[in-house]
């Protein structure tokens, strides 16, 4: 069901016919005064389109090559924005998947090091408190370690490899 | 309608044009602007009055256009579509306006405008100057009476009466029905009848 100003409408802009046409003109209280009202809005209209015709651009090349640049901007800025997001913003299964394999390697290393712990030089009586290298000069592959048993008050100076002695050192 | 491609570009079907658009060519895209900048920016500008908002408006829709070009399904004319977006972008910016200003109902303020020598509007034979000045006069009144409409109000009276665009084209151009598009009609025909009787009786 039309509203009057939708048929009021209608009928200034010749777009009410047929039966729908005959029942508003009957409805109208006073026709004269409705036909000069529709002269009166047709007036308008034709007073509207004489006075506001399109209204011209003035650099109209620079008008496309704006947009042009604001079309590249916005690619531009798009893809980074994606990219951007795929470094920043990991997938919880990958994020998994990382932290499952750093704790593998974590552990596969704690084991390794703690099995090297207990030395085969080491002696659960003895305490080395010297491991040094002899005048590479005088005895290449010389080494010198001492240990000490503090329980037995026992200090042994171990030397391996000593092809000779030097003089200066022989006890005297 | 008034285009400014030329005749080969004005032969290729407009949607032939889209359809390379959704596959990203710019060159196609810039072939529509082409046809319908001068529409789309004389639509703003009667809407804005100002040259300077009418050219960012312009770009603004034909950039939000571009960049939703792939929804465009072909059910309207591409020129319904576009319309649509220019509405929006152009009321959008109306309401911010309005609200920024304070929530003044449309300020009746007028610029004066210089009227641009290669604009349609110009006769095209030059005008004598107060015949120009008269014109300029009366530009300004009309400017002011559509100021004092609501944007909607606007943008129906404008498609309807400069774009000769039916109920229904304007219709989903604002997105609303054929019924509000007539009652739209009818109360901004009703105030510019008010407003401007004095001019058009006379001239």
């Amino acid at each position: 069901m039309k509203t009057f100003e939708e048929k009021w409408t209608a009928w200034i802009d010749g777009e009410l016919t047929g039966a729908e046409l005959v029942e508003f003109e009957a409805s109208l209280p006073d026709n004269a005064a409705a036909e000069a009202e529709k002269r009166d809005a047709q007036k308008l209209g034709t007073f509207l389109k004489e006075h506001l015709e399109c209204h011209a651009m003035g650099n109209e090349e620079f008008f496309h090559h704006q947009l042009r640049e604001r079309i590249t901007a916005d690619a531009g800025g798009t893809r980074r924005e994606s990219s951007g997001s795929g470094r920043v913003w990991w997938p919880i299964g990958r994020l998994v998947w990382v932290g499952a394999t750093a704790l593998a390697i974590f552990s596969v290393c704690t084991f390794f090091v703690m099995r090297e712990q207990p030395a085969a030089d080491q002696s659960q009586y003895l305490s080395q408190i010297l491991n040094a290298r002899v005048d590479p000069a005088v005895s290449p592959n010389a080494t010198i370690s001492m240990f000490e048993s503090k329980e037995d008050k026992v200090t042994v100076l171990w030397v391996d490899g000593l092809q000779s002695l030097p003089s200066e050192y022989a006890s005297k | 309608m008034h285009t400014e491609a030329t005749p080969a570009q004005a032969d290729v079907p407009e949607l032939d044009l889209v359809k390379r658009c959704q596959a990203g060519d710019t060159e196609a895209f810039d072939q529509l602007v082409t046809r319908y900048r001068t529409r789309v920016f004389g639509m703003i500008y009667n809407m804005v009055h100002s040259e300077q908002d009418a050219w960012d408006l312009a770009q603004d829709s034909f950039l939000k256009a571009w960049k939703s070009i792939g929804r465009f399904r072909g059910q309207s004319s591409f020129y319904t579509w576009i319309y649509r977006i220019v509405t929006n972008v152009t009321i959008d910016w109306l309401r911010k306006k309005q609200v920024k200003g304070g929530g003044a109902e449309f300020d009746d303020a007028v610029q004066l405008k210089e009227i641009d020598p290669a604009a349609r509007t110009v006769p095209k034979a030059d005008a004598l100057p107060h015949q120009r000045m008269e014109r300029q006069e009366i530009r300004a009144r009309i400017d002011a009476a559509i100021q004092q409409l609501s944007p909607e109000h606007r943008a129906v009276i404008l498609m309807k009466e400069t774009e000769d665009m039916q109920y229904h084209e304007i219709a989903e151009a604002l997105g609303c029905s054929i019924g509000t598009v007539m009652s739209r009609l009818f109360y901004a025909r009703k105030k510019l009848q008010n407003l401007l009787r004095d001019l058009y009786e006379n001239v």
